[in-house]
């Protein structure tokens, strides 16, 4: 059951920033700047400490975000990732897909070039929105126009597999508001696009922002509308949805009848919708091994302290009964466009969905927001994008 | 304690006893007040003294009332150098449970009124007090918390002397929280409540006041002594019933049961009966010597009457025999509550309960819920209607689900009552337009005193039922207070309303109303509907219907979107986590048909009129 000699994802969390944007309730830090060496001291540490458990795998995607991974000077993100190559069982060039998460307002051409030329070969830009007054509400440091040349200093610098940002469901923003941020979006022609729906999640500045009615709460169904539309444009564009928020661009690869998820689609994102391993790196980076999964801390002093004296960072673990396995493989892989295949989790589970699942899935296909192939495959239906809490839910005990 | 107590038992004489009760509108102080006589007299070590000893339950702590009379007794060494035993028989204040407070006033011979000196005497105690009066009790004015800057003692004492004709000048000034004027209190109990008359020599009559059910010792009947003795080893009978009892045990409340072994005339106390079944020995009945019987018993008093009905359901269907458990026991140390099964289609089954208010209602629920571990929903509350049907028989019914078919209906009557509002005269005109907005006809008005009115209504039950007090807190800024009394049933135009969900009628949901108020509820309760029922995966209709007319609907528009745009790093703990609660929070909902219905839902009916 657990894949043995196989690849696994790296993830490296780089938690700082230069401001927090109003939305955001993850990791990450302002005002850290003096302790960027050492927390990059500190992570090549632990990827030596967790370096042997890890040893029968090997690494075919590393993504590197936050936070703003672009805030460290470049020198120390090569020495990062250089630090990271000689380490860990990285694969070679030609068959790995190494990410980092750019942000406008922090990169140059040259900056960009440097990293290109370490081997990096993917960036994804926080665009967001390329509406000046929706960036400002949003909290982002950075305007539409320095997006747009973030995005094409990227080209410049060398970097052909590019993605973009978007968010949508803002307080406040209207559908043609939506559409000529998308619209200006694929000007740039991106080979991958993320549109994520704004959540506003609780204890941020935003929720606090929209309990005092300083900001009118979004509207659910304004931002169907908005999901429904960019579907549409998207495909007339030539890009292919492979998951929920994920479109990728098409290419003559894409002509093979077998593939199920794009050939431009981000394969390190994939691991975790197929259920495969990661380890992640850093604060508040988490980890799966097919069987457990665990997080480290979060606070940055400590992560660096102990770090520098060999000590487990692990804040959180669980050991995930076979039975929750499979609701979990369930609830990520049905984020899948392509949904999932009886045959895929028959091999890795051992049982048949349908005796499983087949009265949740009966209801489910009844409602209209799942529907399965005659042989193999299960999926949301296009309503079932929009409703997939519903879906995953049915999957969970 | 103990060793203090076996020390402590003088043998007192009937003229040296003092039985009496405090009245007292809600937290004007008489729990304190208590606590303070009870220090005082040394009943309990200030060590062991819990705030407000004689209020056990929780929920009475929390609610700052009394729902059972309980008793105290206490030794007093007063300014005269006599040694007396004065017996406190707590009264509850809330008008749900005035029937107990006639219990509690007939084991007594005087009273201490105790009003806050900055609020005043309100309704309920004016209620309470003409009951005191007419029991024929010593009354002893008590104005409390005269430390608090809002004060106004000498406007309430001239208040108090309009109302008992006793000198403003001579009515005692306390703070029962700071302890000022606590002895005056006592000197005064000792010196104005007459002692119980002396009839040792006569057969035994100890009236019952009231009970409670203990595990080990059985029916505990709290007895006020009113002739004769009672002995431990001596056979006793129960005069209504014959039962008899052979006593387990004798004693005092000290306030905690302690065993004396005998109980003299004018004393007050408990006698353990062993019987199994608190309806074998009911409050108000008499209890005499088996060997040499009373003649006559002592004035009774009248079973409590439900006035109140609601259908108790528990949210998961499995617990329903622990809900039967739960009201039996419950039952056992409550008279006053009565239920029988019920089936609601939409709910399953339960409990029909009939309570004597809105706050036992209240109280019996969250007991329930508290002590028992339950989880239940509540219906919307109904009073008890007469329906005469065509065929001339009249049917008693107290749920709108049993209201037969209007074709065979000649009439429907329900209760009315007369409610007295009792508030500073500048309220006459909001309390006038409450009431009559809920069709109460205007009686009469009288002012007890120069600043202050009582308004007297009659006014159908149904009408006062639900958020009728908040309602009058809220128009007098929360001076007004009320007391109601049953006047008669009459006729009147009701009819049944029914509520759709998706075009099937949830009978839980049905009210019966006035034809005149049916629209505005309809609307109102269709409209707290849609914001109680959540988005489903289709459109809901909600509908309030008069037979098989529509008279309201609103729809609760189709959910569109719910789903996570991202799973940030990996973090896939917490997105199942976060699905696993939201599906958690959907099951404890109620399922009729496809519509998934909170129990907050059920209740809305309970606030139509906050809008």
């Amino acid at each position: 059951m657990i894949p043995s000699l196989h690849t696994a994802g790296l993830y490296i969390h780089l938690p700082f920033c230069l401001q927090k944007c109003v939305y955001c309730d993850f990791c990450s830090y302002t005002g850290l700047e003096a302790h960027y060496t050492a927390y990059i001291k500190a992570l090549l540490a632990e990827a030596e400490t967790r370096a042997e458990a890890w040893s029968n795998r090997s690494f075919d995607t590393v993504y590197i975000g936050g936070g703003t991974p672009t805030v460290l000077p470049h020198d120390l993100l090569i020495e990062l990732w250089q630090g990271l190559e000689r380490r860990l069982p990285i694969v070679s060039r030609e068959d790995r897909e190494i990410t980092i998460e750019a942000n406008p307002g922090t990169v140059d051409t040259l900056f960009l070039a440097s990293l290109h030329e370490a081997g990096i070969q993917r960036v994804s830009i926080g665009v967001q929105s390329l509406n000046d007054h929706e960036l400002a509400l949003l909290g982002r440091i950075h305007r539409a126009d320095q997006a747009r040349r973030a995005f094409q200093m990227a080209r410049a610098a060398g970097f052909e597999n590019m993605s973009l940002d978007l968010m949508f469901g803002l307080p406040g923003q209207q559908l043609e508001d939506w559409q000529r941020s998308l619209q200006q979006a694929l000007t740039l022609a991106p080979e991958h696009l993320s549109l994520y729906c704004l959540t506003v999640e609780p204890e941020t500045p935003l929720a606090a922002q929209i309990a005092s009615k300083g900001m009118p709460a979004p509207d659910d169904d304004l931002a169907a509308e908005m999901y429904e539309w960019a579907q549409d444009l998207l495909c007339a564009a030539g890009y292919r949805h492979y998951e929920i928020s994920n479109w990728a661009r098409l290419t003559a690869e894409d002509e093979r009848p077998d593939l199920m998820v794009p050939a431009l689609a981000c394969r390190h994102n994939l691991k975790y919708w197929r259920y495969e391993s990661y380890l992640g790196l850093g604060v508040a980076a988490h980890s799966f091994d097919g069987r457990r999964r665990w997080a480290n801390l979060e606070d940055v002093s400590e992560y660096i302290a102990r770090c520098g004296r060999n000590q487990d960072t692990t804040a959180f673990c669980e050991e995930l009964s076979p039975e929750q396995q499979l609701g979990e493989a369930m609830m990520l892989g049905l984020r899948l466009i392509a949904g999932v295949s009886r045959r895929d989790i028959e091999a890795r589970f051992g049982v048949n969905l349908m005796q499983v699942y087949g009265a949740e899935i009966e209801r489910l296909v009844q409602q209209g927001l799942l529907e399965s192939d005659a042989h193999d495959r299960i999926r949301l239906t296009r309503r079932g994008r929009l409703l997939g809490n519903r879906v995953f839910a049915e999957f969970l005990r | 304690m103990v060793a203090i107590d076996m020390i402590r038992q003088p043998k007192i004489a009937a003229e040296d006893v003092r039985n009496f009760c405090i009245i007292a509108h809600i937290d004007h102080g008489k729990s304190t007040l208590s606590d303070r006589l009870i220090e005082h007299t040394e009943t309990i070590s200030p060590r062991d003294m819990a705030e407000q000893v004689l209020d056990r339950m929780d929920l009475e702590r929390e609610k700052g009332i009394t729902i059972k009379a309980k008793a105290v007794r206490m030794f007093y060494s007063a300014d005269d150098e006599r040694l007396y035993e004065l017996n406190l028989i707590d009264t509850p204040g809330h008008v749900d449970f005035a029937y107990e407070v006639s219990h509690a006033l007939s084991a007594c011979e005087g009273a201490i009124l105790v009003v806050d000196a900055s609020q005043g005497i309100e309704a309920q105690t004016l209620a309470n007090l003409y009951l005191a009066i007419e029991h024929n009790l010593d009354i002893i004015p008590v104005i409390n918390k005269v430390d608090l800057p809002a004060a106004r003692p000498d406007e309430v004492a001239e208040e108090i002397e309009d109302l008992l004709g006793v000198d403003a000048s001579e009515i005692l000034r306390i703070s029962a929280k700071e302890g000022i004027g606590t002895r005056p209190v006592l000197e005064a109990i000792v010196g104005q409540i007459r002692p119980p008359q002396d009839g040792a020599d006569a057969a035994l009559r100890a009236l019952v006041f009231d009970s409670h059910y203990d595990l080990y010792k059985g029916v505990v009947a709290y007895v006020r002594v009113m002739e004769g003795t009672i002995e431990a080893e001596r056979p006793l009978r129960i005069m209504s019933t014959g039962q008899a009892i052979e006593p387990l045990e004798i004693g005092v409340f000290a306030p905690t049961m302690r065993a004396t072994g005998a109980l003299r005339t004018g004393q007050v106390g408990y006698v353990a009966t062993g019987l199994k079944n608190v309806r074998d020995c009911r409050v108000g009945d008499t209890i005499t010597t088996a060997s040499r019987p009373a003649s006559e018993p002592l004035p009774g008093f009248d079973p409590p009457k439900s006035m109140v009905f609601a259908g108790l359901y528990p949210i998961d269907s499995e617990q329903y025999a622990d809900l039967r458990d739960a009201l039996e026991k419950l039952q056992l140390n409550d008279a006053s509550l009565v239920f029988q099964p019920e089936s609601s289609a939409a709910l399953n089954l339960g409990f029909r309960c009939g309570f004597l208010g809105l706050l036992h209602m209240e109280i019996v629920q969250e007991r329930l819920e508290r002590e028992y571990g339950l989880e239940l929903l509540a219906t919307a509350p109904s009073v008890e209607y007469q329906v005469l049907g065509r065929d001339d028989v009249l049917r008693i019914i107290d749920s709108p689900a049993e209201l037969p078919d209007p074709s065979e209906i000649e009439e429907i009557r329900e209760p009315w009552m007369e409610i007295s509002l009792f508030a500073p005269k500048e309220y006459i005109g909001p309390l006038m337009e409450l009431a009559t907005s809920r069709r109460g006809e205007f009686r009469r008005m009288h002012y007890p005193d120069a600043r202050r009115v009582i308004l007297t209504f009659s006014i159908p039950l149904a009408e006062i039922l639900v958020d009728f007090h908040d309602q009058l807190k809220s128009v007098s800024r929360g001076f007004a207070s009320m007391d109601y009394l049953f006047e008669d049933y009459r006729a009147g135009d009701l009819v049944k309303m029914d509520i759709l969900v998706n075009g099937e009628a949830v009978d839980a949901l049905s009210i019966i109303v006035h034809r005149d108020r049916a629209y505005d509820k309809g609307s109102a309760l269709v409209r707290r509907l849609k914001e109680e029922i959540p988005s489903h995966m289709f459109a809901i209709a909600i509908q309030a219907a008069i037979g098989s007319r529509v008279i309201a609907r609103s729809t609760v528009k189709a959910l569109r979107k719910d789903v996570l745009a991202k799973c940030y790093g990996g973090d896939v703990t917490r997105k199942r986590k976060l699905l696993e609660r939201q599906k958690e929070g959907r099951r404890r909902l109620k399922r009729i048909g496809d519509v998934e219905i909170p129990q907050e839902a059920f209740m809305a009916v309970l606030r139509l009129d906050q809008d």
